[in-house]
């Protein structure tokens, strides 16, 4: 089954024109493409809506972890005997009492234990954990653990790593290089052979976080018959499901990640982590649950950070400012592990082809292993580096006399277009998104207008809606129906708070004409929902949805089939509306969705709505070995328009205005929409490029607190006016896309460019802070 | 450390509680009373996520001790709720989509009913200044605020 876009013959024996069903569907909307309330909203504003720190069993024990001190050292002796003896000490775990399995989201990159057995590889791992009776036995227990270590050397630097002679972290990786990724399509040297003007630069990115409102946190739950039941917030229970399934040697079936409300991820709780490995041994040891909530401190540690980038891009184009050539190399610190690894090292390239037509370019990503915490995606990964070629590209825009919204249209991608590494793009307003927000910002008033000291800037991005995950990447959904003409529709979505489990039910309830408060939803639980890929990769509404509406359009057909003879007319001629099924012409003539439902259990017909969506991609594409054919089903684009004042004297840029517009194909929720675009501004956005990033001493984070990293609070936020332009795609849910990456992919280039624009220097090394300012303005002084 | 017994009105309701002197709020307010609506978001009084309201203004249970909150009026989120009807404000967040992971909005609610309830018509500078004690990383604040300012107009 593919969607709703093939005719799917029926259950009954009839034959339909889905496409003239999907029609009658789209003409009339009663909830989709509406502001609608989001159906988690009223138990999280009244405080019933519960988080895994919030949970609690019967006889729960409290777990806490002993990490590492070291960056790089052998373990050569854990002793855990005095801890053992401490009264309400229940269970504990070291490396020993593991599999000793490794994981990694490859099969080529399982480079962790996820409590090592050899040596630990940053400061923060985690080496043992206690459960105890209460919190404060558990972390007494911990001081009693007595480790052996043989102190390695460390690395810290990810060019220093890539050094010969520099400490080997992994026994497997060459001069510590964990991933490269080569790119290469058409002649690269011929185009900067015909190239007008060649420009390069080099931008750097230093670490940030995610730091989720909600602290890290796990349940576990095993009981005798073998079950292990897992919550913790996360963005995708079948990938952790099978995570455990392999490291805990257990069958997939027997390990149950269940619902539960999740305080953010932006990429941050895609990944399996130790937390709920450890806490599922020590479950799995004491016989009793076990809660384990994370401090913020571990929370930044022991998770994930973003990357820090270092970017090399070399340009070239024809004198109107068209593309010939590019040549970009990346070098990422990786941190101890692989995490995504093949994922985050392509990313930054591929952002940048789903932007723009670019017939040669050249691309090598290195993901190099350091000596520190394990880094992962934010809010997708390379924005940094766009943020370099979008800033580039103006400085470029400026030595051939054109305007960057200019220079932007000419290189565009269209509907229609192939990218570089050939995936087609079957909807894109991408220009129409340029265009609105230059003009709705007024920059052609503003741009270069603007008096010493204030400024503004584009940037503009096109982003994958998902990439190949196999079996993962695809979505099922079923709907069933109650006596009472009420609905269950059970999905394999996931909701971190973007409001993934409303769209749904509101996509539900338009197509079946009931009111969203008659849909109950189960969704994201690995044992009662079907496969889906999760919160991730940008496809909750393009794939999820879609499963969603193929099931709601099949429950349909069941339900008007019995109701055509009830009523007796043809199908065609039926609707629902408010529970009713009725005649379209003649209205008064209807039956009580109840009474159909019934009818349909009598005759041995239950209505069982059934949908599924598998995104059209070469699954033959891989990341590292592969990297061409059809990347993603569709992709979303946007541009950003960022204002900026800066104070000269102190060097502080402030974000006074944000005017962007975002092609996310069709606004199911714009309210939700919405908000995703002001998020963006925000965490990834305004955050991400002025303020966020971690400090080090060595393999020691120095700020791994909310009181020491920044993020953005209510008054450093601009005025945001989004604008959401829809390219209806063929393929989207009612021709839906992407909402969550428009701001935070564009902030740093159109931020960037503005402070250009406000007092005439390029700074390209982020985050942009006081000092680099400072010094940037005294270096054109002396220049 | 020794227990003691101490009296804690919440949400109007007056509650026994058993807890060793160094127990935070949140800590009792959550362990001990189970009104995990009062979420701890670092422990350390820079996210806000933890705010309850005392005697009427908003302060950080992470950093207040359960025995200084004795004598003293502690509204949580869950205190809200009144004869089944939802505050105006929590109305607001609901309708103006002001709520995404959720995480930092009883918080953000108890601050702006304090806010609304000693300012009733406040203007948009005094509603952003009012949450910037509570860290948000979904919503970049647009619409918490534009929820504030429609309550303050009802």
């Amino acid at each position: 089954m593919h969607g709703i876009c093939q005719d799917r013959g029926s259950h009954h024996g009839r034959s339909r024109g889905v496409t003239e069903r999907e029609n009658s569907i789209m003409a009339e909307h009663t909830l989709v493409g509406k502001r609608v309330a989001r159906i988690d909203s009223l138990g999280k504003a009244t405080g019933q809506a519960r988080y895994t720190a919030d949970l609690t069993l019967p006889r729960m024990l409290y777990g806490k972890v002993l990490r590492s001190p070291h960056a790089h050292a052998r373990i050569l002796h854990i002793d855990t005997s005095k801890a053992e003896k401490l009264r309400g000490v229940r269970a504990i775990v070291a490396g020993k009492d593991t599999a000793g399995e490794r994981w990694g989201v490859f099969r080529y990159t399982r480079d962790q234990q996820l409590l090592p057995v050899d040596k630990v590889r940053y400061i923060g791992e985690d080496v043992a954990a206690v459960a105890a009776e209460d919190e404060e036995t558990a972390m007494e227990a911990l001081e009693l653990i007595e480790v052996e270590y043989e102190v390695l050397p460390a690395v810290f630097d990810p060019l220093e790593a890539m050094q010969e002679g520099a400490p080997r972290i992994h026994d497997h990786a060459e001069n510590n290089i964990n991933i490269h990724v080569p790119i290469e399509v058409g002649d690269v040297e011929r185009g900067f052979r015909e190239s007008y003007y060649v420009r390069e630069d080099h931008f750097v990115n230093s670490e940030y976080t995610y730091c989720q409102a909600e602290p890290y946190a796990i349940v576990a739950n095993y009981d005798l018959a073998g079950n292990l039941e897992v919550w913790m917030p996360n963005a995708s229970p079948h990938t952790k499901a099978k995570a455990l399934s392999n490291l805990l040697r257990m069958p997939l079936s027997k390990v149950k990640v269940r619902n539960v409300y999740t305080g953010g991820a932006f990429g941050g709780r895609s990944d399996i982590f130790p937390g709920e490995f450890i806490a599922a041994l020590l479950s799995m040891k004491a016989g009793r649950p076990v809660r384990l909530v994370y401090t913020r401190e571990e929370s930044f540690t022991g998770v994930r950070q973003a990357h820090s980038m270092i970017v090399d891009l070399k340009t070239g184009v024809t004198r109107d400012g068209t593309f010939l050539a590019n040549e970009i190399k990346v070098v990422m610190d990786g941190g101890a592990y692989s995490s995504t690894g093949p994922i985050a090292t392509s990313v930054p390239f591929l952002v940048w082809e789903e932007t723009y037509r670019l017939p040669n370019v050249r691309f090598n990503g290195y993901r190099v292993y350091t000596n520190k915490p394990i880094r992962g995606m934010y809010r997708c990964h390379g924005r940094a580096f766009l943020g370099g070629l979008g800033m580039q590209l103006d400085m470029i825009a400026e030595e051939l006399g054109i305007d960057p919204v200019e220079m932007r249209l000419r290189n565009a991608l269209k509907t229609g277009d192939t990218q570089a590494t050939g995936s087609k793009i079957i909807s894109c307003g991408l220009s129409e998104a340029i265009q609105q927000a230059a003009e709705k910002s007024g920059w052609q008033e503003k741009r270069g207008k603007l008096p010493y000291g204030k400024g503004i800037g584009i940037g503009a991005n096109g982003m994958m809606v998902g990439f190949p995950m196999g079996i993962r990447g695809g979505s099922s959904a079923m709907i069933k129906f109650n006596e009472d003409g009420g609905a269950t529709l059970i999905s394999g979505v996931v909701d971190n708070g973007q409001g993934n489990d409303s769209m749904v039910v509101q996509v539900a309830a338009d197509v079946l004409g009931l009111r969203m408060e008659d849909i109950n939803l189960v969704s994201g639980d690995s044992e009662i929902t079907p496969l889906d890929q999760g919160a991730y990769s940008q496809t909750a509404a393009f794939v999820s949805a879609n499963a969603v509406k193929a099931a709601a359009i099949d429950a349909k057909e069941q339900i008007l089939d019995i109701a055509s003879d009830m009523l007796d007319a043809m199908v065609e001629e039926l609707d629902i509306k408010e529970g009713q099924v009725f005649v379209k012409v003649r209205p008064e003539r209807n039956v009580w969705l109840g009474k159909v439902i019934r009818t349909a259990l009598l005759q041995d017909t239950p209505i069982m709505g059934r949908g599924s969506y598998i995104p059209r991609i070469d699954q033959k594409r891989e990341w590292v070995s592969n990297p061409k054919g059809q990347h993603a089903g569709t992709f979303s684009f946007g541009a950003v328009v960022a204002e900026v004042e800066v104070d000269t004297e102190t060097g502080q840029v402030r974000v006074t205005q944000v005017t962007g517009a975002h092609d996310c194909g069709f606004a199911i929720n714009p309210m939700a929409v919405e908000g995703q675009l002001e998020g963006s501004v925000a965490s990834g956005g305004v955050g991400a490029t002025l303020l966020e990033e971690h400090y080090w001493d060595g393999g020691q984070m120095l700020n791994a607190n909310m009181l020491e990293y920044k993020v953005p609070l209510s008054v450093d936020m601009p005025q945001i006016t989004p604008i959401i332009v829809e390219s209806v795609d063929p393929e989207g849910p009612f021709g839906a896309k992407e909402a969550g990456l428009w701001g935070s992919m564009n902030m740093f280039q159109a931020i960037g460019n503005a402070i250009y624009d406000a007092i005439g220097v390029w700074i390209k090394d982020f985050p942009i802070t006081p000092d680099k300012v400072l010094k940037a303005l005294e270096e054109n002084k002396d220049s | 450390m020794e227990k003691q017994l101490v009296q804690l009105t919440v949400n109007g309701e007056e509650h026994d509680v058993v807890i060793r002197p160094n127990q935070t709020l949140v800590e009792v307010l959550r362990e001990n009373l189970e009104l995990t609506g009062t979420k701890e978001g670092c422990g350390e009084g820079a996210c806000g996520t933890c705010t309850v309201l005392l005697n009427g203004k908003p302060v950080r249970s992470c950093l207040t001790l359960a025995v200084e909150a004795q004598g003293k009026e502690i509204v949580t989120i869950e205190g809200l709720v009144s004869n089944g009807q939802l505050h105006p404000v929590q109305k607001a967040f609901i309708e103006h989509g002001a709520i995404q992971c959720g995480f930092c909005t009883p918080a953000m609610i108890l601050t702006a009913k304090a806010l609304l309830d000693e300012s009733p018509k406040p203007t948009e500078e005094e509603a952003r200044w009012a949450i910037s004690g509570v860290v948000c990383r979904c919503t970049g604040y647009a619409k918490i605020v534009e929820a504030i300012m429609a309550a303050a107009g009802e």
